[in-house]
């Protein structure tokens, strides 16, 4: 049986070494011709050939998802189990960036999680481009340091779910791996330096520095022109900036271990400690004001309409239609006043705003079913549902 | 708003609200949600047509209470 797994192979996880990839697509790789063709009755040795002429990584394409060459390869490995020193050399081969990949992605899903992180961290230096087959038969361009990171972060790649290893900062606390030393670490201690000298030459004052640490993100930390862009952060585009760094917050969130696991600097930390605290206060402050939009507005809905007569009454009829009958309903009219004398200028944009959040997320909607519908579809970025 | 019926025939029966516009990549992540396999993981057929993720649901002629056979890549 030309499937069998090596009976001289050890369990890897609990389980035949071939079953760390799913049922289906391990079919998949059965009745690829390729696995058919050239994997048969493969050696380490032989393999090695293989792993060399390989040009591409990838996992299942096209409609009836065909497993690529890679694929079959690890397969290939997994079937055969060769030695943890011959998969060391795979990964420290320089020639053949391939191979290199190839032995890496093996070690990810059979390595313990000290080698993991051991022979898989060194590679974060490879720069090298790769070719990475996309599910819908493209070609990307990805690189050895991406894919290494995507290893190493995500539990998916190349169609092949990976095993879950433990956190680097548990290892660490345990003993058995040292804290992780990058290789920018020089780098990153004389720029330092740098702004350190420059600070106390009084280049900076206090308000350009907390502007300046505000819109910082660490991917531009590691930008070593950064003194560049610092006049161009600081005058333009404020907003459009502390916008940003509010989403990059909300995704660094949820990355939160791959950032602790990466602990650079101290800097970084501290940047990062700020930039949160700022993230928490300024939506309170936007769920607050959205509050007081309401209720102004059902206060300045009586006070509009005696203003302009050809402007209101077609205003009147476009909320007569939709929203009004709505609010009448949900919310009394009686004004509140919290606010003081309210700024003309203000209301217009604000009340345009207000509506074009109501509308757009449809997660307020009274049947409670399509109201879960619609948080479940803005979660995953679709339009909410035309009832 | 069309609701749709999916059913693998192995147990998991999977009723999606959805919009006439919406693409069938988007079902599939409805139906991810739901039912907790990945959205790539999943296939849509009806009878041997493969479903394509591009597509929308109208063009299909997808309606309202229709029934889709659901499979795994």
């Amino acid at each position: 049986m030309a499937n069998r797994t090596d009976p001289s192979a050890k369990n890897i996880r609990g389980t035949n070494p071939q079953n760390l990839i799913e049922k289906i697509v391990r079919t998949k790789i059965y009745n690829n011709t390729y696995w058919k063709e050239q994997c048969f009755g493969l050696t380490a040795e032989t393999l090695v050939d293989k792993a060399m002429e390989l040009d591409h990584i990838g996992g299942t394409f096209g409609g009836n998802r065909k497993p690529t060459p890679f694929m079959c390869l690890v397969m290939k490995m997994l079937q055969i189990q060769p030695e943890k020193e011959i998969v060391i050399e795979f990964i420290k081969n320089d020639d053949y960036k391939y191979v290199r990949v190839l032995g890496a992605f093996y070690l990810r899903i059979t390595g313990s999680d000290t080698d993991v992180y051991q022979y898989l961290e060194p590679l974060y230096n490879d720069y090298r481009k790769l070719r990475s087959k996309l599910a819908d038969g493209r070609f990307s361009l990805t690189h050895v340091d991406e894919l290494i990171d995507e290893l190493l972060t995500k539990d998916y790649s190349c169609d092949i779910a990976m095993p879950r290893i433990k956190k680097r900062w548990t290892l660490e606390s345990i003993g058995l791996l040292e804290p992780r030393k990058s290789a920018l670490e020089e780098d990153f201690e004389e720029e330092e330096e740098k702004e350190e000298n420059d600070q106390l030459n009084g280049l900076d004052d206090e308000v350009h520095d907390k502007e300046y640490y505000r819109g910082r993100s660490p991917e531009r930390e590691r930008d070593r022109d950064r003194r560049r862009d610092r006049d161009r952060y600081r005058d333009r585009d404020y907003d459009r900036e502390y916008d940003r760094d509010r989403d990059y917050d909300r995704e660094r969130g949820r990355g939160r271990e791959r950032d602790r696991n990466r602990d650079r600097d101290r800097d970084r930390d501290r940047y990062r400690l700020r930039d949160e605290k700022d993230y928490g206060r300024d939506r309170d402050r936007d769920r607050e004001w959205d509050g007081r939009e309401r209720e102004r507005r059902d206060r300045d809905r009586g006070r509009r309409r005696s203003h302009s007569r050809s402007r209101s009454r077609s205003r009147e009829h476009k909320d007569r239609e939709g929203g009004d009958h709505r609010k009448r309903h949900a919310r009394s009219i009686s004004p509140r006043r919290r606010d003081g004398p309210d700024d003309g200028t203000r209301e217009e944009p604000r009340k345009k705003k207000e509506k074009k959040e109501k509308k757009a997320d449809g997660t307020d909607h009274p049947d409670p079913e399509i109201a879960e519908a619609n948080r479940l579809r803005a979660s995953l970025g679709l339009k909410p549902l035309n009832v | 708003m069309i609701e749709v019926v999916l059913n693998d025939r192995l147990g998991k029966k999977v009723k999606v609200k959805c919009n006439e516009d919406d693409t069938i990549g988007d079902l599939k992540k409805l139906v991810a949600a739901q039912t907790g396999t990945r959205a790539d993981k999943i296939r849509i057929q009806k009878w041997y047509n493969v479903y394509k993720d591009h597509i929308t649901l109208r063009d299909y002629e997808v309606h309202d209470g229709m029934g889709l056979e659901l499979y795994y890549n």
